[in-house]
């Protein structure tokens, strides 16, 4: 059985996916659960969504990223983000950074490998959907902006 | 030089912790060797065609003299001795152990340096102008910017699994020695009327299978706005470049395919978003970055220029490489020197452990202890006293590194072609090494002045042999080597607008093509006037005389 791991109030933790009904812009009647393909145009219709899932159809796909970037800072959309499809564990880091909050673990990779791998660096260059500021107005870099 | 601060320093040990674990990872059967093969380009490792190739990191072709030595040391402990200097002003290795990569990334960032992303589908290495902050016709010191832009575009949440690779370059000088042209983002650096840095943002230029000049598609964007004005650019890339075919996922195809105007719409709709985000640079950024790249101490030399002439005029062949291989300085009692590494024998940009150790002692005693890769694949010394000049020349000679012919015919650029690489369709270094060892007569190269010979051994142009005023390319023919000779391509340097090469005729066999590149310098010089250049000359009579020329016997 495939896992997902989500963000919780206690931090990132492993749970069987929840048979939520899927539906596509075509259908999109303003409320549940939509999903997108990673080629998909934003729009404000899409932002009463519980949740959004964004397909990965090959985790050396950026687009889902820059999809979801998008409907964070641009849109505000305030509902989960949900990351699908080929994800991976080396790519856990940018998906959170890009603003989603549960990722779908394909079958075949490892959970736990995934929540290892939430945060490798303790800090970065850029800002990120949770920390817009980058490292060079950030008081850690040494220098106040 | 930029120095790393903590920040720094912490970021790349982690990079080089995860790098480890992933290679562990790999080697024990929990990833597969095409989820393998994306996270070790992104740490600069391929896999070759007789072993695995290292293409370490030299942001915008700058080293300190301890970060060469301890290349030198990697070439010894992990390679067989030397490394290889490429068109993009960084170091590769290439006998290392799959195994051994971490620990070389390790060694690495011992001395603030790295591998990270100089390869795979991400933002490349930024290159600029070998002798900024160097060479008296520069308008401003681009290496602020490219530093900003190196630390924005490492590891970018966004930008990290673009469609495919992706190169930015700057110039900052009146003469563009960065080929911004053929990028995919060239930025034209250079001061608004209240003395702040502006930027030219050519978008789409490129080389590979299908070479492309760039659109200007933005230009005065103000240095606050550089990082924004990237970010709306890559997402723009990002979304809307090509993923079905890797021949046709460079950005210049996405240009070309919306054109230029369209493109410059939908970046300018993005920047609205962005622009004044939190990713506008300030003053204190800038300042600060600004402050890692200030002058070194220049000292005002008595008869330093005296010292020199003396010099020439009692050596001549000193003289002549002084001539050919130093440029002019910012202070007029300082030189930058290109410390050649085209001799006919050795594979153009191939450098021994030892060599590297020697240029880092120069550097020390007559640099400032700074060094830079050129993207001419030479090691360049930017700051030397003019006095000095003849000692370094004296002890270049004894180490290989004094060959007079920066710029000419023989410092020919060239990429590793089908002796390593796995993508060539034909070999380049024996074709480099032919017209080397038939052009060996001085007098004759200095006469024939400026001449770029550029040598490719298949389509992705590694040797950019489109923007070679001679262009090699190798080509498969029936399973045999050709050779497709282009004439009239041009990176932008020596203030001439960057051109694309015109294909002269039908490919040639290896033994033919020194004959070729001959017959094509006969027609130049029976055309040329006093003094004028290879270049000029064929852009005033076009490629038919040298085609009639070249094609002469077959008609």
């Amino acid at each position: 059985m495939p896992k997902r791991i989500k963000a919780t109030p206690d931090g990132w933790k492993i749970s069987d996916p929840a048979t939520d009904r899927e539906v596509t812009p075509d259908s999109w009647a303003g409320q549940g659960t939509l999903r997108l393909a990673c080629d998909s145009e934003p729009e404000e219709r899409f932002l009463s969504a519980q949740t959004i899932v964004i397909e990965f159809p090959a985790f050396t796909d950026g687009r889902a990223l820059s999809l979801a970037v998008l409907l964070r800072k641009q849109f505000g959309y305030k509902g989960h983000l949900r990351a699908t499809g080929a994800t991976h564990e080396d790519i856990v880091h940018y998906i959170i950074r890009c603003g989603f909050d549960q990722i779908d673990v394909p079958p075949g990779r490892d959970p736990d490998l995934y929540l290892a791998l939430l945060e490798p660096y303790t800090a970065h260059y850029q800002g990120s959907v949770h920390d817009p500021e980058p490292s060079f107005k950030r008081t850690l870099r040494g220098i106040n902006a | 030089m930029y120095k790393y601060d903590d920040f720094d320093r912490t970021f790349v040990a982690e990079r080089v912790a995860h790098y480890r674990a992933q290679t562990q990872r790999y080697l024990a059967g929990k990833l597969t060797e095409d989820e393998f093969l994306q996270l070790r380009l992104r740490n600069g490792l391929y896999i070759q065609r007789l072993a695995p190739m290292l293409r370490v990191a030299v942001p915008y072709g700058t080293l300190s003299s301890t970060q060469l030595r301890m290349l030198a040391s990697i070439a010894r402990d992990y390679d067989r001795g030397y490394g290889h200097l490429s068109t993009r002003q960084n170091m590769q290795f290439n006998w290392p152990e799959v195994a051994e990569v971490p620990d070389i990334l390790e060694a690495l960032a011992s001395v603030d340096m790295h591998a990270i992303q100089t390869s795979g589908s991400c933002i490349r290495n930024v290159t600029t102008d070998e002798f900024a902050g160097a060479a008296a016709d520069e308008e401003i010191d681009p290496r602020p910017y490219c530093e900003l832009i190196r630390q924005w575009s490492t590891a970018h949440p966004e930008f990290d699994w673009l469609p495919r690779k992706f190169k930015i370059a700057l110039s900052g000088a009146a003469e563009d020695r960065a080929a911004i042209a053929v990028h995919d983002i060239g930025l034209g650096v250079s001061k608004d009327p209240r003395g702040n840095a502006q930027f030219d943002f050519y978008v789409g230029g490129g080389l590979g299978r299908t070479p492309v000049i760039g659109s200007l598609i933005e230009s005065g964007v103000a240095a606050k706005h550089l990082l924004t004005f990237l970010e709306a650019v890559l997402r723009v890339y990002n979304r809307y470049g090509r993923r079905d075919n890797k021949y046709k996922a460079r950005i210049k195809i996405l240009v070309r395919a919306m054109g230029a105007e369209a493109f410059r719409d939908k970046v300018l709709a993005e920047w609205e978003f962005l622009k004044d985000g939190p990713s506008t640079v300030n003053t204190k950024e800038l300042d600060r970055l600004t402050a890692h790249f200030l002058q070194p101490e220049f000292a005002s030399l008595n008869n330093a220029t005296q010292i020199l002439q003396t010099h020439r005029l009692a050596n001549p062949t000193f003289s002549a490489w002084v001539s050919q291989n130093v440029i002019a300085h910012k202070h007029p009692d300082y030189a930058a020197v290109t410390l050649s590494t085209k001799v006919a024998g050795i594979p153009p940009g191939d450098v021994t452990d030892e060599q590297m150790d020697v240029v880092a002692d120069w550097a020390d005693r007559y640099s400032f202890g700074e060094i830079r890769i050129s993207h001419e694949q030479n090691f360049i010394l930017p700051h030397v006293p003019r006095d000095c000049l003849f000692d370094l020349w004296s002890a270049a000679g004894t180490a290989g590194l004094s060959t007079a012919n920066s710029g000419q015919l023989t410092d020919m650029i060239c990429c590793p072609g089908g002796d390593y690489c796995s993508l060539a369709n034909a070999k380049s270094i024996p074709v480099a090494e032919d017209i080397q060892r038939r052009f060996d007569n001085e007098n004759y190269l200095a006469d024939l002045g400026d001449l770029d010979i550029n040598i490719s051994g298949c389509m992705n142009a590694c040797g950019h042999h489109h923007v070679g005023h001679i262009g090699i390319l190798g080509v498969d023919k029936k399973g045999k080597e050709y050779y497709q000779i282009s004439v009239g391509g041009h990176s932008g340097h020596g203030r001439l607008n960057a051109s694309l090469g015109r294909i002269l005729g039908p490919s040639v066999a290896r033994d033919e093509v020194t004959d070729v590149v001959s017959q094509i310098i006969e027609v130049y010089i029976e055309h040329r006037d006093e003094g004028e250049s290879f270049l000029s000359v064929y852009r005033r009579i076009g490629i038919d005389p040298f085609k009639e020329r070249v094609y002469a016997k077959t008609n």
